[in-house]
């Protein structure tokens, strides 16, 4: 009933975030986004036909009332048809979310995985060779550029001057071994570049906690390593582990990933994003942001239930 | 352990999650095999295609880009196509029995199509059974183009030449009433009467905003017509994914039309090494299914070429050339490794790239005062000279594209050879003194503004253009880069006459240089085509003069003389035309060709099987 009740108030205090977010994105689209009336005209066009086009775009309404209107889209979820292509806003986004979860969530859930294994083995041998490699390497995953991290992959894993063992693109999926041969890459390049922020992160987010007195305690009780990583350090330490996952889950989800979609060719959420960004497609850009903002509230929900699971101290009141 | 025990319902939770996700993603996705089950018998010939960019819809009235109007002409029927092999380019029939009947006054013509032609078998018709494709569709699918509810794009080809149509328009763009320059004599005979002769009129019936639409499947899909083409063409969208790719297989309904490869332009010295002679007698489309994917990434689209995921290749980046080609004067040719695995076509684009002055600026363009007037154009001509086309053509275009001076390019047949090319060489000498003749020093010389979109490319070009002004004694900071995050914004700003310099590429529509001639025509200034805003009553009059003439060599030496104003008058920095290069396997029977003839090459595409038959 606590949590009922509790999700509820957020859910109505989480209104005005929504209203908040969705103003500023629309102010910024509408002031500075692409202008589509002249990809729309054809060549010569006239001043009647320019006022057309305007007009059918709505650029010709106020801004309150073209922003009530987006209020009432995402009300009715209805964000109509995309301004490039004329395909319903809806169906583009239920075709390309799935794609783009199937292919992040491998890897995020791997890359933080690994990044808080990785973190507690570090941490636990601080100042230690094991720790300065790790974060050595961590560095390494952080500063080469994503892109170049994407097309090396290409080249030594898919390519047929490298290894040769994967497409290089494509999403030709009807089965899950097909899933496996075409999400290896992408998992991998993803793995490799996130690893590192996630391994620091977590690393500093443990070694503060080695330091406490329950830690000092329990390793005075000879407790052995591994249930003093997982039981002592681990455990009090998911508060800030679970705010860092579940702030990137919204932006996974629907803004997907630009950069692996693009060079590895799948048809998910990140892509058709930016390519209405670009283009300046504004039901779609709507309905992306509209819809990243309504997950924000929920995982601040779900993040705070969370918090109460792993640290029962803590009142959702 | 015991706490990964005591999470197990969690850990549970989240694998199952990402199961479901998972599956959710395969199932969203298209296997090409999957997909053609139950559409074709037996093994199928499939060609994978890449372009470079993707079709933004697939309606015929957006049928304004390349990419667009390559996959349209695929799906849907045109009264005419150009010949699949014969350049200069040739206009032929397609859906219509011939060319049309012309009245001697050139006002009226008379187009036949053919009978027994039925569009593709869809959901839209009754029973799923497509119907016959008869006159009164042309006529909706021109009216479709104006009516505004539809954002034509291709509305300029026809506006204001076909009697009543614009009155159609402006009366509200009612289908049952029809219009009297726009009849159907009998169901496949139709009759155009125009305001005044339009010899492009032809053209303009093989370019994919022409395409029949039967209104069925307008009405069926509403808005959404655009990403569910259903024509009587020689493929059927089976699957699309605007900005992934599009799968279509063969028309079986698709006419049955032997090829005449002498009538196609077939010259064994240029088309027998590709294998052409094969496809002679076959009836188009040879291939079972086309896939075409869109792949902006050159990087992406390179690899998986090689790596066979395509198996057509066109427009090289230049990053690659080197690689590719062991020589590239004075021909190209491809190294031993590239040539043993796949066949070349090289070609000189449809189109040509130039960087236009804004005339309406009065710092550099027209100016009120006679004076500065004179010496503004002075200064156009000055930079004009310090322009190196040679090096932008070794930096930008492998230098292996066409430089030649004015606005008709080497592709259309109006085009000089014997021009003098001095409007494009390189003269630093020249540039200073017509600077020191019209009195232009660093202290007065206006602020040059070049604007581009945002891009790494484009800020190189702007570089060298500025290390040239640089050569010629421009101080550095007189030369400022306008970028523009989109070419939306971009093209915005060049629509409203903003930009003071402008860098810009024309493909044609079709091969007469009226399509070039008519970016410099005044009346078609800012927000048409006409970007450098130039207005010269005598070219204004020749332009007009000339747009009612069938091509003649009166015509030609008119156009050359527009041509000669252009150069004369120093608007713009004129022109180079890329060289494109087309690769693809060796087991693929193709011409390539991704302008004029674009898309129309790709129903004669043929496979060979492992045997080589």
């Amino acid at each position: 009933m606590e949590t009922l009740q509790y999700t509820l108030r957020k859910i109505i205090t989480g209104i005005p975030l929504i209203l908040g977010v969705t103003l500023i994105s629309f102010t910024l689209m509408v002031h500075f986004g692409p202008d589509k009336t002249y990809d729309l005209l054809g060549k010569n066009p006239t001043q009647e036909q320019i006022t057309e086009v305007r007009h059918q775009l709505g650029y010709d309404q106020s801004f309150a009332v073209r922003y009530t209107q987006y209020l009432k889209e995402l009300a009715t979820m209805d964000f109509g048809y995309s301004d490039s292509s004329g395909e319903k806003v809806s169906s583009i986004l239920i075709r390309t979310i799935p794609v783009s979860l199937a292919l992040i969530l491998p890897g995020f859930i791997l890359g933080n995985l690994l990044g808080v294994i990785l973190a507690l083995i570090a941490a636990y041998h601080r100042g230690h060779w094991i720790d300065k490699i790790i974060m050595g390497v961590s560095v390494m995953g952080m500063s080469v550029s994503f892109l170049i991290v994407i097309i090396a992959f290409q080249v030594i894993f898919s390519s047929s001057k490298g290894l040769d063992l994967f497409p290089v693109r494509g999403w030709d999926v009807y089965s899950f071994t097909d899933y496996l041969h075409y999400v290896t890459v992408p998992t991998l390049a993803s793995i490799f570049v996130s690893l590192g922020y996630n391994t620091r992160f977590y690393r500093a987010v443990i070694v503060e906690e080695m330091g406490r007195d329950h830690v000092r305690t329990a390793k005075a009780f000879g407790a052995h390593p591994i249930e003093l990583l997982f039981k002592s350090v681990l455990k009090n330490s998911l508060i800030p582990i679970i705010t860092r996952i579940m702030f990137s889950i919204p932006l996974v989800v629907i803004s997907g990933s630009l950069l692996l979609e693009s060079y590895f060719g799948i048809p998910g959420v990140g892509k058709v994003t930016y390519d209405a960004i670009i283009s300046g497609d504004q039901p779609i850009l709507k309905a992306v942001i509209g819809l990243t903002a309504i997950m924000f509230v929920f995982t601040l929900i779900i993040n705070d239930i969370l918090y109460k699971v792993v640290d029962p101290r803590i009142s959702l009141k | 352990m015991n706490i990964f025990l005591k999470n197990l319902k969690w850990l549970s939770g989240l694998l199952l999650l990402t199961v479901v996700m998972v599956l959710a993603g395969c199932n969203a996705a298209v296997d090409i095999d999957k997909a053609l089950e139950g559409h074709l018998q037996g093994p199928a010939k499939i060609y994978r295609h890449s372009l470079g960019g993707a079709p933004s819809s697939l309606d015929p009235v957006n049928a304004a880009t390349v990419y667009t109007n390559f996959i349209v002409v695929n799906i849907y029927d045109t009264l005419y196509r150009y010949k699949y092999l014969a350049r200069p380019y040739e206009i032929v029939p397609n859906l219509a029995v011939a060319m049309p009947e012309v009245s001697d006054d050139g006002l009226i013509y008379t187009i036949k199509i053919k009978k027994g032609v039925f569009y593709a078998d869809s959901p839209v018709f009754p029973n799923g059974k497509g119907r016959e494709v008869i006159a009164e569709d042309l006529i909706y699918s021109i009216k479709r183009h104006f009516d505004v509810a539809n954002r034509s794009q291709g509305s300029w080809l026809w506006d204001g030449k076909i009697v009543g149509l614009n009155v159609w328009k402006e009366a509200g763009s009612n289908y049952n009433q029809t219009i009297p320059g726009l009849k159907a004599v009998d169901s496949h005979t139709i009759q155009i009467t125009l305001f005044k002769p339009y010899p492009q009129l032809t053209h303009t019936f093989a370019m994919g905003f022409s395409a029949l639409v039967p209104h069925e499947a307008v009405d069926y899909y509403g808005r959404e017509f655009s990403v569910y083409p259903v024509g009587s063409g020689p493929f059927k969208m089976l699957r699309y994914e605007s900005s992934n790719y599009a799968l279509m297989i063969r028309n079986i309904k698709y006419r049955q039309e032997p090829i005449d490869l002498a009538f196609e332009g077939y010259d064994p010295k240029q088309h027998k090494q590709y294998g052409i002679d094969k496809i002679a007698g076959k009836s188009p489309p040879l291939v079972d299914a086309l896939k075409i994917d869109f792949i902006k990434e050159s990087a992406s689209k390179w690899a998986s070429f090689t790596k066979g995921s395509e198996i057509n290749y066109s427009g090289l980046p230049v990053e690659q050339v080197e690689q590719v080609l062991s020589q590239k004067q004075p021909t190209l040719i491809l190294t031993p490794e590239m040539s043993e695995k796949y066949h070349m076509f090289h070609t000189i684009e449809a189109g040509f790239v130039h960087t236009d002055f804004n005339m309406r600026d009065p710092l550099i363009g027209y100016n009120d005062d006679p004076v500065r007037n004179k010496r503004n154009k002075l200064l156009r001509c000055a930079i004009r000279s310090a322009f190196n086309w040679q090096e932008r053509n070794d930096v930008f275009y492998s230098g292996i594209a066409i430089e030649y001076p004015g606005i008709i390019p080497p592709v259309v047949p109006e085009f000089d050879p014997d021009l003098s090319n001095s409007s494009t060489l390189h003269n630093v000498n020249e540039a200073k003194r017509l600077m020191l003749e019209s009195g232009w020093t660093p202290d007065n010389l206006p602020t040059l503004v070049y604007g581009g979109v945002a891009s790494v490319s484009t800020r190189q070009i702007y570089e060298q253009f500025r290390g040239w002004m640089k050569d010629i004694g421009y101080p550095e900071e007189k030369v400022v880069f306008d970028s523009y995050a989109s070419f939306g914004d971009f093209n915005k700003a060049v629509k409203q006459a903003k930009i003071m310099i402008i860098g810009m590429g024309w493909i044609l529509d079709y091969p007469d240089a009226q399509n070039t001639l008519q970016l410099f025509y005044g009346p078609y200034g800012s927000p048409g085509s006409n970007n450098s805003n130039y207005n010269n009553p005598d070219y204004n009059r020749l332009y007009e003069q000339t747009s009612t003439m069938q091509p003649s060599t009166e015509r030609t030496q008119l156009y050359r003389k527009m041509n000669n104003m252009v150069i004369g008058d120093c608007v713009s920095i004129t022109g180079l035309s890329r060289d494109d290069i087309f690769l693809w396997h060796k087991n693929v029977i193709s011409y390539p060709d991704s302008q004029i003839l674009g898309g129309f090459h790709l129903k004669f595409v043929d496979m060979l099987d492992e045997e080589g038959n």
